[in-house]
């Protein structure tokens, strides 16, 4: 990119397009990490690595660079791509 | 003359081999040689030279040579003979075949040959002409074979030698990685992960095998942090260092599953650099002693659920103490492999200091006896009880306890080897006082009956469970194992009760080793026309009636089932399993695990 816009758009999946101001979005450490594009990359790569394996059941660990694996931690919580579905009730207490 | 042969001719005549032959068939190669050497050397001469003195004795010996000549020919042709005879016979055998199927594309008659070749490689002290390099070099028994059949002097020798041995890394080293890879398959199926791993899986994982470069886990919800602790002490790093990762000031629960690396020092660190901590849960925390306690004491942590495991070296006083200062607003306290001290004292003491404690567990004591049993059931806040002796414990004071406290009771848990004199008093004193349990574990009873289970089971008055153990609940007698008569044991008619009372939403059913069942029990239980909706883990190893059809019957009654152990049962032989589940144990020859692959 050889400028980065003031504005970033935000698109909501009934079609409405936000733009809204760079800084004010950064608030979102989620949305922060997102705009990233080197994290966007792993997250779509792991999504065509689901997509691919998915029948599959002996399959290679995707690659994920160790400085990325804090930020696409937080990403993947909150894209909910977790394999433990919560419980309805928590484990904890006994 | 045959009295002037010696053993080694003897022994060559017996081979087939004749040392005359041999001896004639190298001068003709010799003379041929030198005849061949002769006349190259006269045409590099020229005319001029040597050849054009026509001597006689020379014109002799080359007459005698072209007899000679004639002679090996023959020779020769007696040999080419005797090698397509060899080749043929070759073809027939073991070594042939194995090298045909090892190289599928290269022509038979190459094969033959060169099996030949080695064998009629020259026997060790004869001089041959290295294959490579040409030179002429004594054989020995460590002598190469070339890739062309050959023989390889010293040095080419070891140049092969060595390009073999590489190779042969490189293919070691990717055997051994199949087998750590197949193990690791093995062991992700056990823990139920099969197919992709999901995103935050691999992650973690990559977290913790880069520990070392993480200073700080940042804003990481709860259950992540938890996630990755777990993952760090099953890989038994978690050290002074990475112990840092976990202990935040806004933290207010800390886990460390595996604290045998940590030190007093670090233990206190906890306290110091977490001042909110209210669930503290510390396995294998042998060096939590006295001092760490006394530091504890001091401080206003403001501790709801404690969980210590393994802390052997903390004295009666110190809980004492530790009692008086922070036991009124403990709500949990689970203590794990103390052998000293925590006895009767410790659970007379809690009544009074503890009155918010809502959980208890002690596992693996020695100290804990009969009377330390009767103090806990004064203790009538408790909901969730689960008790471990070593000590023989009799049936009286567990009765007391459910009579006192039974009622409000959600968990209850009573376990382990001493325990195999509790008898059906226990079952009744449930079946009358406990309206809200969820989850029950009685094992390892002798004496507890059939009919105690059944009636334990009917129009009782509580929910339907959630989670029931009674693994080990069965007749033990070695002289006449298959015969019970006086059905002792969770049998049929207590299992069919059982499923007909908390089947509805059981999650966990454990009947491991419950032998005594019978067949028309599981399969009217599982009959098709019911279905057990919640059911995940269904343990019926050594349960010896179960059968193909039975284990059909599970997978289709409950939906959600994830995993079936069934080890030791030895009727079974061909199970079709389901996408998606786990069978484990099957008695079969090709591994001990069935993963589905049917839809």
């Amino acid at each position: 990119m050889a400028e980065v816009s003031k504005y970033v758009t935000l698109i909501s999946n009934d079609g409405f397009e936000f733009v809204v101001l760079r800084e004010a979005v950064l608030i979102s450490p989620m949305i922060k990490s997102m705009i990233d594009s080197k994290m966007m990359e792993k997250v779509v790569e792991y999504f065509h690595y689901w997509y691919k394996n998915r029948e599959k059941e002996d399959v290679p660990d995707m690659d994920i660079p160790a400085e990325l694996c804090l930020e696409l931690l937080v990403a993947a919580d909150f894209l909910g791509l977790d394999s433990k579905k919560p419980l309805l009730q928590p484990r904890g207490g006994y | 003359m045959a009295k002037d042969h010696s053993a080694l001719t003897d022994f060559l005549a017996s081979q087939n081999i004749s040392a005359n032959r041999i001896r004639e068939d190298a001068e003709a190669r010799r003379n041929a040689a030198n005849a061949s050497n002769a006349q190259t050397a006269s045409t590099d001469a020229g005319a001029s030279s040597t050849a054009a003195n026509g001597d006689a004795d020379e014109l002799a010996e080359a007459e005698e040579a072209a007899q000679v000549a004639t002679a090996a020919d023959k020779a020769t042709e007696k040999k080419r003979k005797a090698q397509a005879a060899a080749i043929e016979k070759i073809k027939k055998g073991k070594a042939f075949k194995k090298r045909k199927r090892q190289d599928e594309d290269s022509d038979s008659d190459g094969i033959a040959e060169a099996i030949l070749a080695e064998r009629a490689a020259p026997l060790p002290g004869q001089m041959e002409n290295c294959e490579i390099c040409d030179k002429r070099f004594t054989v020995t028994p460590y002598s190469r074979a070339g890739p062309n059949g050959g023989l390889l002097c010293n040095k080419c020798g070891k140049e092969l030698a060595q390009g073999n041995k590489d190779e042969q890394k490189q293919k070691k080293k990717k055997v051994a990685a199949r087998g750590t890879a197949r193990r690791q398959v093995a062991s992700n199926r056990l823990d139920g992960v099969i197919g992709c791993k999901s995103l935050m899986t691999m992650c973690i994982q990559t977290l913790v095998n880069n520990i070392d470069l993480a200073d700080d886990l940042g804003d990481m919800p709860a259950q992540i942090v938890d996630r990755v602790a777990r993952q760090v002490s099953k890989r038994r790093i978690l050290t002074p260092m990475s112990l840092n990762l976990f202990l935040q000031s806004g933290y207010e629960d800390v886990t460390v599953y595996d604290a045998a690396r940590l030190g007093s020092d670090d233990l206190i660190r906890i306290f110091q650099m977490v001042p909110k901590l209210r669930n503290l849960k510390l396995k294998n925390a042998i060096q939590f002693k006295d001092e760490v306690m006394d530091y504890l004491i001091t401080r206003q942590t403001p501790l709801d659920s404690f969980y210590l495991h393994g802390a052997n070296l903390v004295s009666e006083e110190s809980w004492k103490k530790f009692f008086v200062a922070k036991g009124k607003d403990l709500k949990s306290l689970r203590v794990y492999f103390t052998d000293k001290h925590v006895g009767d004292d410790f659970t007379a003491s809690l009544k009074e200091r503890c009155p918010a404690l809502k959980c208890l567990k002690i596992a693996h004591n020695q100290q804990v006896t009969d009377a330390g049993v009767e103090h806990i059931a004064k203790l009538d806040g408790l909901e969730h009880l689960g008790l471990q002796l070593i000590t023989p414990t009799s049936t009286e004071s567990y009765v007391k306890v459910t009579n006192s406290i039974g009622k409000s009771l959600r968990t209850l848990s009573l376990t382990g080897e001493s325990l195999s004199d509790m008898d059906d008093r226990v079952l009744d004193a449930i079946h009358e006082n406990c309206t809200s349990l969820r989850k029950l574990r009685i094992t390892h009873s002798e004496v507890m009956t059939d009919a105690g289970f059944a009636r334990l089971f009917k129009d009782w008055t509580n929910k339907p469970l959630t989670f029931i153990d009674f693994e080990k609940c069965r007749h033990i007698d070695s002289s006449k194992p298959r015969e019970n008569a006086h059905l002792n044991g969770l049998c049929s008619d207590g299992f069919r009760a059982l499923m007909s009372h908390s089947g509805k939403s059981l999650r966990h059913l454990n009947v491991h080793a419950c032998r005594h069942i019978k067949r028309e029990a599981f399969e009217d239980v599982f009959s098709l026309d019911k279905e057990y909706p919640e059911l995940e883990n269904l343990e019926i190893s050594f349960c010896e009636e179960v059968t193909d059809f039975i284990v059909g019957c599970i997978f289709r009654t409950c939906p959600k089932l994830k995993n079936l152990n069934v080890f030791g049962c030895m009727k079974l032989k061909d199970v079709r399993v389901p996408k998606g589940k786990i069978l484990v144990g099957m008695p079969n020859a090709m591994g001990m695990e069935i993963e589905g692959t049917e839809d």
